[in-house]
């Protein structure tokens, strides 16, 4: 094993002075992402009334953590929410990679007849889609979700772009000859599939698992159609809707017959950034966790030679 | 029957794959395609009605095409349109090879510890929503506390401003979606480069081949299969524009209109007032019959050069 | 290895399938309960059709606002209460600001079931949704169910919200007309002694405006937004859009208010100030005054009043705002349309909504309970229609204005005596707008439409704060304006304001 790193090191070696270079772009182009992030940690600290005189600063003259007091004030409760979140990411994530990865995986065997089909069968619905209403009746009246966590899962399972992507990750990836030596070995189609597909397709799976924990992690729009229940709020759906109604007053604030009595107490522009920060804080911390297969599929590889 | 016969023989011998699809494939009917019959309203003045949807539907009456005249009877259609289809096409383009020379860059990058601390920071800006986004591009162009017009002013230079002078926007816009959107592309073409065979490098190490050979004839061949896809699916998409970047980093500035009016966003203004659901049904189904017919005749171009790498 | 890995991916595999089956035959027999529970409602209907009985209906109620922790609670109350009085118990369900529109589009466009609707000029537009058949027309109720609203109501409200000739809401009976004012940092005034004798127009700000200008470097001398719009004496036809009528002249003729010398001369006025650089050079994108209103550094800015608006905004605003008349006092049908209920055009009892409507409007402890949640739990009263807020009053902290008459809801602390009386007089001077009561229907021109509203986007903003030079920019905007189809919009406004006529008459 050891060895086999050694030589893997020597012919993925870049020269030094490209690696430098590389180095160079890749850490420029990493502080450009990170800067803005850098900022809204701050300006989420900062005091309102300064940052609405001085404007944003990288060192504001006060701090303050008046921002996360009102939001954990204005939230019913932020842990249950937080809480509600991580069960539909975590369940979702399954769910959907299950879902996904089959499919993927069928139709990107040359072996199954209809896979053309079933590749057109998805695509299509990544070009046409019914509209807001039509999907809601679908929801609430066909398959009955209303205030239901599966209305939060459900409707983002499948997701044909990720389909097509996974599709080409196996068909690019997975030699016919790993298919091949499971079927000589009397392997069923799943279990080839389980034993000797899925640990070659790691960083793909791991890219899509990824793409999954975002969706479901940031996903609001679901909650604010299907969910009334308080108890059933994931959190991004809180924090929009202290968002939006935030704005919906600050801009009619001077409509004197709109005086919703809230006005003085709400800091907006520090309590939009602490709300990114709380939304985007845990999820960040989950990316590492993706990466590591990232690596593996790269041993795997060695190993298979 | 011999045609039926064969048909249950493929069936069988199909069982395995076609368990496999069976999940997707009812999600799709109940979230994809039963909706689509929705998609009638755009044809229809609709009109609610006392007894649910359905009733709603068939009572609304017709009015043929008219849902789509608006896309078209302006003078405007011909400006959103180009902006549309310009902008996405700089977006494919540009992404494409920023995203596979990131890619590329991060993979090869000796300090795997410090090449992963990039991914993480490059994977950043996915997390921020549009309005925030607004609100930076807005701390950086702002005519008085702006930090780019302190700098203009500190070189000498009158300071600018930005959200009355449309010249600048095309290239504001297309930096920021590239920031925006780069490093989620690239994970999944850094995913594809990870998942290369290694023994073909070996292969080519024994061949006397140099990293940039490498790249050239292996990483980037192996890519293509990848790029093809993503591409076509990007042409899938190129009607549609994304609302935020063309609504709320622009801040709605009216100057801006000639640069940053799309599709999405003259629909989103033009029918605030009537709220017809046929009129923005009808978009989108415009919208997505161009997407379809490019995906189509894409499609069969890239068939014609490689059957494994086109959509279907 | 393998094999456990196999395993455990069967049982993950069984485990969901479960969950989904579980899942959906609980989501069956929920709905399955659901559909008893109404078939249940349903013959209660018939047996109180056919003779007095028990059971009372329940009213599912829709209204805008930050849902609050108590409103189960507070809803039990007040169902006991409309059950004895009227036969019926109120489900209520609150949904955020910024939520209500969006949602409400959705429900509405779906039929779910539901009775009672907030509705209004700014959310879930009242006109709108009327036209599409969202509300049952409601003339005929409010004669068998809803007198007392009439009695109570100026009559103006009724008139001015009637959509195509019908009624399809009860307007909440506040304040009526429409008036701007200029607004003052009291701070500012008091600190330079500047009078506000003689300031009404646009052009008697000029001294104020310099005199901050040239004082206060740090100050925005005039502070607006991007919705600005400079009074002149045109009653639009849709807000925001250059058709409008004259307010003076009577003729109700249709006209493009940017032709007109007014605009021109405010147009003019406004870009004047603007180089002289009393407005912030960004206002034409700015959609928010927070900033300016939190720091205070603002001197000057306009909004629509109401009685008592600058205690109002000082208390907002924690320093002291006064305010002197911009505009005079005009009921337009989108000040009568501030807030309204609608019963649903579902609603499986609309007559029981009307009587619940009727009550919520004319009684006064319905009202209150609606309004400031259960005595002794929320509050106390403290004089006759006096109350003061308990602490657990911030569990049941409702929009008053948005729940029906707010004439009868008990005074808080520090509202003078007077409170309702002020407002009745100042409902008393309004004065109608030419088109009260007319509702432009845009369903034959709506391409034209969506053509106008991008033009109106292009231009509008810049033009109004003045922006840019009005001897430049409105020819063009007129020009842009007529090819995107103003005109046409202007003939079919002409021809339903004189069928209109013609039909009152």
């Amino acid at each position: 094993m050891s060895k086999n790193k050694t030589k893997t090191r020597d012919f993925q070696r870049l020269s030094p002075a490209w690696n430098i270079v590389f180095n160079i772009i890749a850490a420029v182009v990493a502080f450009v992402c990170v800067f803005p992030f850098l900022f809204v940690l701050i300006i989420s600290f900062t005091d309102e009334n300064t940052l609405a005189k001085n404007g944003y600063q990288l060192i504001p003259e006060k701090w303050s953590v008046e921002a996360y007091r009102y939001i954990i004030e204005t939230g019913e409760s932020l842990m249950r929410a937080y809480s509600v979140t991580i069960f539909i990411t975590v369940v979702g994530t399954i769910v959907s990679l299950i879902f996904i990865t089959l499919y993927a995986y069928a139709i990107s065997r040359k072996s199954f007849k209809y896979r053309h089909f079933f590749s057109f069968v998805a695509l299509f619905t990544m070009l046409f889609n019914g509209g807001l209403v039509p999907t809601y009746i679908v929801v609430t009246q066909v398959l009955h979700l209303k205030d239901n966590i599966w209305a939060l899962i459900l409707p983002m399972t499948v997701n044909a772009f990720y389909i097509m992507i996974m599709r080409t990750f196996f068909s690019t990836m997975i030699p016919d000859a790993i298919i091949e030596s499971g079927r000589i070995d009397g392997a069923s189609e799943l279990q080839t599939f389980v034993r000797l597909v899925l640990p070659l397709s790691l960083p793909g799976i791991a890219t899509i698992a990824l793409f999954n924990t975002l969706g479901y992690w940031n996903d609001w729009f679901n909650a604010l159609l299907y969910i009334d229940k308080p108890g059933l709020v994931p959190l991004q759906a809180m924090l929009m809707r202290i968002e939006s109604s935030m704005q919906f007053i600050m801009q009619n604030s001077t409509n004197a017959s709109l005086n919703t009595g809230i006005l003085q107490t709400m800091p907006q522009d520090t309590s939009r950034m602490a709300m990114v920060v709380l939304a985007t804080g845990p999820i960040i911390l989950a990316y590492p966790f993706f990466q590591r297969y990232f690596v593996q599929g790269l041993t795997v590889g060695a190993v298979k030679e | 029957m011999n045609m039926l016969g064969r048909f249950f023989r493929d069936i069988i011998k199909n069982k395995a794959m076609l368990l496999m699809v069976l999940p997707g494939t009812i999600w799709f009917f109940f979230f994809s395609y039963l909706p689509m019959a929705g998609t009638i309203i755009s044809f229809k003045e609709y009109r609610y009605s006392r007894d649910g949807f359905l009733a709603s539907i068939l009572e609304s009456k017709w009015v043929g095409l008219d849902n789509f005249k608006f896309l078209f009877s302006t003078n405007d259609a011909y400006i959103i349109t180009r902006n549309t289809v310009l902008y996405n096409g700089a977006f494919i383009i540009l992404g494409l090879i920023f995203s596979v020379g990131l890619a590329i860059i991060l993979s090869e990058i000796i300090n795997k510890r410090l090449s992963k601390s990039y991914q993480t920071a490059i994977f950043m800006p996915y997390f921020l929503s549009w309005v925030i986004v607004g609100y930076f591009v807005f701390s950086f162009l702002s005519l008085d506390k702006g930090l780019l017009n302190q700098i203009l002013s500190y070189v000498g230079i009158d300071p600018i401003n930005w959200y009355s002078e449309s010249k600048y926007w095309p290239y504001i816009l297309v930096m920021i979606n590239m920031w925006k959107l780069i490093g989620y592309n690239s994970v999944i073409y850094l995913a594809a480069v990870i998942g290369i065979d290694k023994s073909l490098y070996e292969a080519a190490m024994i061949d006397g081949a140099n990293k940039w050979r490498q790249i050239r004839h292996i990483t980037i061949p192996m890519l293509i299969p990848l790029m093809t896809i993503l591409t076509l699916l990007a042409v899938g998409r190129i009607f549609y524009a994304d609302f935020g970047l063309f609504y709320q980093v622009p801040r709605d500035s009216g100057m801006l209109y000639s640069v940053t009016n799309v599709i999405d966003t003259y629909v989103y203004r033009g029918l605030k007032t009537s709220g017809e659901i046929g009129m923005s049904t009808a978009a989108g189904l415009y919208q997505s019959v161009v997407g379809f017919t490019l995906v189509i005749l894409s499609n069969y171009i890239v068939r014609k050069f490689n059957k494994d790498n086109a959509l279907f | 290895m393998t094999q456990t890995k196999k395993r455990f991916t069967l049982a993950l595999t069984l485990l969901i399938a479960l969950t989904m089956v579980l899942s959906a035959c609980g989501g069956g027999n929920n709905n399955k309960n659901n559909t008893a529970g109404s078939d249940k409602t349903n013959e209660n209907k018939g047996s109180d059709n056919s003779g007095k009985t028990e059971e009372p209906v329940e009213l599912i109620w829709y209204t805008i606002g930050t849902p609050q922790k108590d409103v189960d609670k507070v809803m039990a109350e007040v169902s006991k209460y409309t059950a004895e009085k009227i036969g019926a118990t109120i489900k209520m369900t609150m949904l955020d600001w910024g939520d209500y529109d969006q949602k409400m589009k959705v429900l509405t466009a779906s039929g779910t079931p539901m009775d009672i609707l907030f509705s209004s000029s700014w959310a879930l537009d009242y006109v709108q949704n009327a036209r599409k058949g969202a509300f049952l027309p409601i003339d005929e109720l409010l004669t068998t169910h809803g007198q007392d609203i009439v009695k109570t109501l100026d009559p103006a409200f009724l008139e001015g919200s009637k959509v195509d000739g019908h009624n399809y809401g009860i307007p909440a009976n506040k304040e009526l007309p429409a008036q701007e004012v200029w607004r003052f940092n009291k701070n500012l005034l008091d600190k330079y002694k500047l009078s506000l004798d003689g300031v009404t127009s646009l052009e008697s700000l000029e001294p104020l405006l310099k005199a901050i200008k040239e004082k206060e470097a740090k100050v925005v001398p005039f502070a607006m937004n991007k919705d600005y719009l400079p009074v002149v004496p045109y009653d639009y036809i849709i807000q925001n859009l250059p058709m409008a009528i004259s307010i003076d002249s009577g003729d109700y003729k249709v006209i493009n208010v940017l032709e007109t010398p007014e605009m021109k001369k405010a147009l003019t006025m406004m870009h004047k100030y603007y180089m002289a650089g009393y407005i912030s050079p960004e206002a034409s994108t700015t959609t928010s005054l927070d900033d300016l209103q939190k720091s205070g550094n603002w001197f000057l800015d306009r909004a629509a009043t109401q009685p008592l608006a600058d205690n109002l905004w000082s208390i907002n605003y924690g320093y002291p705002v006064v305010s002197t008349a911009a505009s005079d006092s005009i009921v337009y049908n989108w000040s009568v349309m501030g807030s309204l209920q609608a019963i649903s055009a579902n609603s499986k009892y609309p007559e029981k909504a009307m009587e619940f409507l009727n009550l919520l409007n004319t009684d006064p402890v319905l009202r209150n309970m609606i309004d400031s949640g259960i005595e002794g739990v929320h509050y106390k009263k403290v004089g006759e229609n006096r109350m003061e807020n308990l602490p657990e009053a911030d569990n049941y902290n409702m929009p008053t204005f948005s729940l029906g008459n707010i004439m009868l809801t008990y005074l808080n602390e520090g509202d003078p005596d007077d409170k309702w009386e002020q407002f009745k007089t100042f409902n008393a001077a309004g004065k109608p707008a030419p088109t009260l009561g007319f509702n432009f229907d845009s369903s034959k021109v709506t391409s034209e439409l969506a053509a106008v509203q991008n033009v109106k986007g292009e231009f509008w903003s810049a033009l109004m704060t003045g922006t840019v030079n009005p001897d430049e920019y409105l020819p063009k905007a007129i020009e842009k304006f007529n090819a995107a189809g103003l005109d046409k919009l202007i003939a079919e406004a002409q021809r339903q304001i004189d069928e209109w006529r013609a039909a009152a008459k």
